[in-house]
């Protein structure tokens, strides 16, 4: 018990520490605009450029970052004068989050504008500015208290501990609730302290997800089963790293058989030019297990025909430099010749647990000598 | 073919008129009211123009009955300051189509007065009520006239004439006619006051028949220059006029009578003496150079007929035959026609013969064109291939045809003279439209002279932007020779300048309140159809229309863009006072401080400096 109180003394320490550290530059980044202004100047900052001609793929770290351009913001330019009174918002709102232990999600950022006057036009302008004060101070939203809505969820036996307000030290397993625990604040903050899964299996979709719950996955296969939702969200991927870095987790993806789910896998595997001026949000070492455009003709599934815009985005993608080798490149061209695609759940045709029996052990083998 | 032609010479102008009243405008009761105000009203605006008063026009229409629906028989009464017409000249100005004194080359609102006996004519026709005229040209007395006109035999009948006491000079001209004053309204208005708006030297009242006043004072005292009668421009010249202008070279071999045998008795000093002819020649080749052209001849055509003064007496002088050298004349002593032949060896063969063949072409064109000199009629003369000293009475009709080709194809010939143009002038037209409109921006610009087929013109134009202009969008006010055009704009060459101008160039975006005055000047206005509505797309009017307009669209954007910087620094201050104290506020916090820092100095800095 004592042992345990000690435990939750430093990851509370830790979390204090973070905070201190975030509070203290959000002051610094204050201060200095504040003294602009006192001196009779315009107020200006840099921010590095998230232009694509500045987004470049980093070999040695595996993901997108920016290069080393950057834009000046000036509250004198009367096109940016609005942009920059919304960032100064956002700062000023993300350090009173902070500083209070408050937690806020991109919607509420959005809507809480409005109490002070900020006029967001729309959501993705909220959004965007959020990004803009990641780029400036290179922190993750989650830093400072904003997350986005909860889509993902996560089940298996792992323990945790909360650390966040009111919860901290207090613990639990995933595998309590067979809908899953949904991958919100508490969750990517929490300490993770034990498991006896040997494997992450990130699946794309939530219909799956329950299915695996219900074959029980977990414990067949030794698992912890991961629900992206699609794209995964940032908490999420920060949550696979975590996984995979703090509990020697190798991660596997499962996503549908097309070329978005072979994009979802990369997301996961090597981040996104999105989140370009982030790092820590990469597994590197994830697998991409399938449903690969091979598989559709191995296991003979039923397709359905490629639209336009799927056969655009594997022509996109060719152009990715992540998607100049390995089977990356092998699918996306196979999916070009095919020019159809499968649903995850295509593998329902041979039975409900086909996918489960069959398809997953295989692929579970062959992720070995991936 | 002689009957057919007989029966064409059977209509008088007042019939052909009649027949074809809808070519001058008097097609229907609502167009022909609008007609006739424009007559009357410009022929009281021209006689003032003509002798530099300063035009008082009182324009009235007034319904016969009231109470009758339109369209109904009308009284209008147009009322000037002018010189009058003397009491004699009344009947057949105003009871005879095609009489006038508006002949020669000036630019003038109407031509030969003839609308305005159009309007007579259409009035009695539709109303069976005489012309009713007063004039004065002394200030004392008045005529007052009423007449009608004679349609078959062209000719006015006089119903009264009376003479009043007066103390104004001016002329009233007042007549009944069918009109619609209903549908006519607007557009006389419109008439009215874009005539006043051209007119600023003038005061213009127009009593309504609803009983409504419209007075537009004289804005300026000072009247544009009178244009000046000129000889024509050989360009715009046709062998017809050539011929014409031919005529009035030559010299009329004068009529030998007592008065002009006396004139060369006193030219020779031979009053009281009578010598003989040998001894009258010898005293006229002594006085040759003193002696006027009319004796000269007369001397001449003595030494071929060998005849004193009292020989001379009795007889006349028929012909005299160039080709054939003869001269022909009639003796009364004998009753029969005679001949001598003439030497043309004879000093006086010349005399004669430069006589009946006119005037030489160099000594031709230079008179009677105008800009034409000396070296260019020699030039001219070597271009057409006649021999410059080559007579133009002498010229056959191939010949004159290939004169006439000549002029029109020679191209060292000045542009023609403007100074028979009057423009109303850049300070006028400010000053009218300054008036009329109060705009924030006004431009004109008077183009320098230029002509179209041997005819010149100019073209003034003004803009004026905001201020009480209060359309949405571009008006232009067409005028030709201070006429406005106020029907078929759409097929009018300056709307096509207009609007081939790309106005967001100019700084003139949207529906700008925009007021285009373009005014052409010229002896003759290229109008596209017999009503006098729209001016066609000559290419020299086009381009000059075109620099105006681009002059003046300059200036607008000059303007346009100081307005523009101003709004823009205005609208920056703005954006700067209500974020900068936000961002005080926001970063106040976020370094921690309770005082928000002074942005005074920063707001005051960018205040846009006022009324720029």
């Amino acid at each position: 018990m004592s042992k345990k109180s000690d435990k939750a003394k430093a990851l509370q320490k830790k979390a204090t520490e973070k905070q201190k550290n975030i509070l203290e530059m959000l002051k610094s980044h204050g201060a200095k605009i504040y003294e602009d202004l006192d001196n009779g100047q315009f107020p200006k900052f840099s921010i590095p450029s998230r232009s694509v001609s500045n987004i470049v793929y980093d070999k040695k770290l595996r993901q997108y970052i920016l290069g080393n351009s950057t834009a000046l913001r000036s509250s004198r330019n009367t096109s940016q004068l609005r942009s920059f009174t919304q960032l100064m918002w956002l700062a000023f709102f993300a350090n009173r989050l902070t500083n209070e232990k408050k937690s806020s999600t991109l919607r509420d950022i959005y809507y809480s504008s409005q109490a002070f006057a900020i006029d967001f036009e729309d959501q993705a302008e909220s959004d965007n500015i959020i990004v803009d004060l990641e780029a400036v101070t290179s922190r993750p939203r989650e830093d400072f208290h904003i997350f986005p809505e909860e889509r993902s969820s996560i089940f298996g036996d792992l323990n945790i501990e909360y650390t966040i307000p009111g919860y901290e030290g207090k613990s639990m397993n995933l595998a309590n609730h067979p809908d899953g625990y949904a991958i919100g604040p508490s969750l990517t903050t929490a300490e993770l302290v034990d498991t006896s899964a040997e494997i992450v299996i990130a699946i794309e979709k939530g219909g799956l997800f329950t299915r695996f719950v219900e074959e029980q996955v977990d414990k067949k296969f030794k698992s912890i089963i991961i629900n992206t939702g699609g794209q995964a969200p940032r908490s999420t991927r920060t949550l696979l790293k975590r996984l995979h870095d703090e509990m020697k987790l190798p991660v596997i993806i499962l996503t549908d058989g097309d070329v978005y789910g072979e994009h979802i896998a990369m997301v996961i595997k090597s981040g996104s030019a999105n989140a370009a001026h982030l790092r820590e949000l990469t597994v590197p070492d994830a697998k991409w297990v399938g449903v690969w455009a091979t598989d559709i003709e191995k296991y003979k599934l039923p397709t359905i025909p490629m639209t336009e815009s799927d056969i655009k985005r594997c022509y996109d993608l060719q152009k990715d430099p992540r998607y100049l080798d390995g089977i990356w490149k092998k699918e996306l061209e196979v999916f070009l010749r095919l020019k159809r695609k499968a649903e995850l759940e295509a593998f329902s045709k041979y039975g409900l647990t086909n996918i489960t029996e069959k398809y997953l052990p295989q692929k579970l083998e062959l992720a070995k000598s991936l | 073919m002689s009957s057919i032609k007989e029966k064409f010479n059977q209509i008088s102008p007042s019939e052909f008129f009649y027949r074809n009243r809808d070519l001058a405008g008097f097609s229907n009761p609502t167009r022909s009211l609008y007609t006739a105000v424009r007559e009357f009203v410009e022929n009281g605006l021209d006689a003032c123009d003509q002798k530099g008063i300063l035009p008082d026009i009182h324009l009235t229409i007034k319904a016969v009955d009231p109470e009758k629906p339109d369209p109904k028989p009308y009284i209008l009464t147009v009322k000037d300051n002018g010189p009058g017409i003397e009491s004699k000249h009344v009947p057949l100005a105003f009871g005879t189509v095609l009489y006038g004194s508006k002949f020669g080359l000036k630019q003038a609102r109407g031509m030969f007065g003839l609308g305005a006996t159009m309007a007579i004519l259409y009035g009695q026709i539709t109303t069976n009520k005489p012309v009713t005229v007063k004039s004065s040209t002394d200030a004392k007395t008045s005529d007052e006239f009423e007449l009608i006109l004679d349609i078959q035999k062209n000719k006015p009948v006089i119903l009264k004439h009376k003479t009043k006491d007066v103390s104004k000079k001016g002329l009233s001209v007042s007549i009944f006619l069918e009109g619609d004053y209903s549908k006519a309204g607007a557009k006389i208005r419109d008439y009215v006051y874009q005539t006043s708006l051209i007119t600023p030297y003038a005061t213009i009242t127009f009593d309504d028949p609803k009983g409504e006043k419209y007075h537009y004072p004289r804005i300026i005292k000072t009247m544009p220059r009178p244009p000046t009668i000129i000889r024509p421009h050989p360009y715009g010249i046709d062998v017809e006029t050539i011929r014409r202008m031919i005529v009035e070279s030559q010299f009329e071999i004068p009529t030998i009578d007592d008065a002009m045998i006396e004139k060369v008795r006193k030219d020779l000093g031979l009053s009281k003496k009578n010598l003989s002819f040998t001894a009258i020649m010898a005293k006229a080749k002594t006085r040759w150079k003193n002696l006027s052209r009319q004796v000269r001849v007369v001397i001449a055509l003595m030494s071929f007929l060998k005849m004193d003064f009292e020989k001379l007496n009795k007889i006349r002088i028929e012909d005299i035959d160039v080709p054939n050298k003869k001269l022909f004349y009639w003796d009364f002593g004998d009753s029969q026609s005679k001949s001598v032949d003439m030497d043309p060896e004879s000093q006086y063969y010349r005399q004669l013969t430069n006589t009946v063949q006119g005037e030489t072409l160099t000594a031709f064109l230079t008179k009677r064109f105008q800009r034409v000199g000396p070296t260019t009629a020699v030039k001219f003369a070597q271009f057409a291939g006649f021999k410059p000293e080559k007579r133009i009475g002498s010229m056959t009709n191939q010949e004159l045809v290939k004169l006439s080709d000549a002029l029109q194809k020679f191209d060292d010939f000045m542009s023609p003279d403007p100074s028979c143009l009057a423009p109303l002038g850049e300070e006028p037209l400010e000053k009218g439209m300054r008036k009329f409109f109060e705009p924030d921006f006004l431009a004109v610009i008077q183009r320098n002279a230029s002509a179209y087929s041997g005819f010149p013109f100019v073209v003034e134009m003004g803009i004026a932007y905001g201020g009480n202009i209060n359309t949405r969008g571009i008006k232009v006010y067409r005028y030709a020779n201070r006429i406005p055009l106020l029907y078929d704009e759409g097929s009018d060459v300056v709307l096509k300048v207009v609007n081939d101008i790309d106005w967001s160039r100019y700084k003139a975006k949207g529906d700008p309140p925009l007021v285009i005055v373009s005014h052409i000047c010229s002896t003759r206005i290229p109008y596209k159809t017999v009503g006098k509505e729209n001016v066609a797309d000559r290419q020299e009017i086009e381009k000059e229309l075109k620099l105006a307009i681009q002059f003046i669209a300059r200036k607008l954007s000059v303007f346009m863009n100081k307005k523009g910087q101003a709004e823009a620094a205005k609208k920056r201050a703005n954006l700067y006072a209500k974020y900068i104290p936000l961002i005080a506020q926001f970063c106040t916090e976020l370094a921690g401080k309770t005082k928000e820092p002074n942005v005074q100095k920063i707001l005051q800095e960018e205040k846009p400096i006022e009324n720029e």
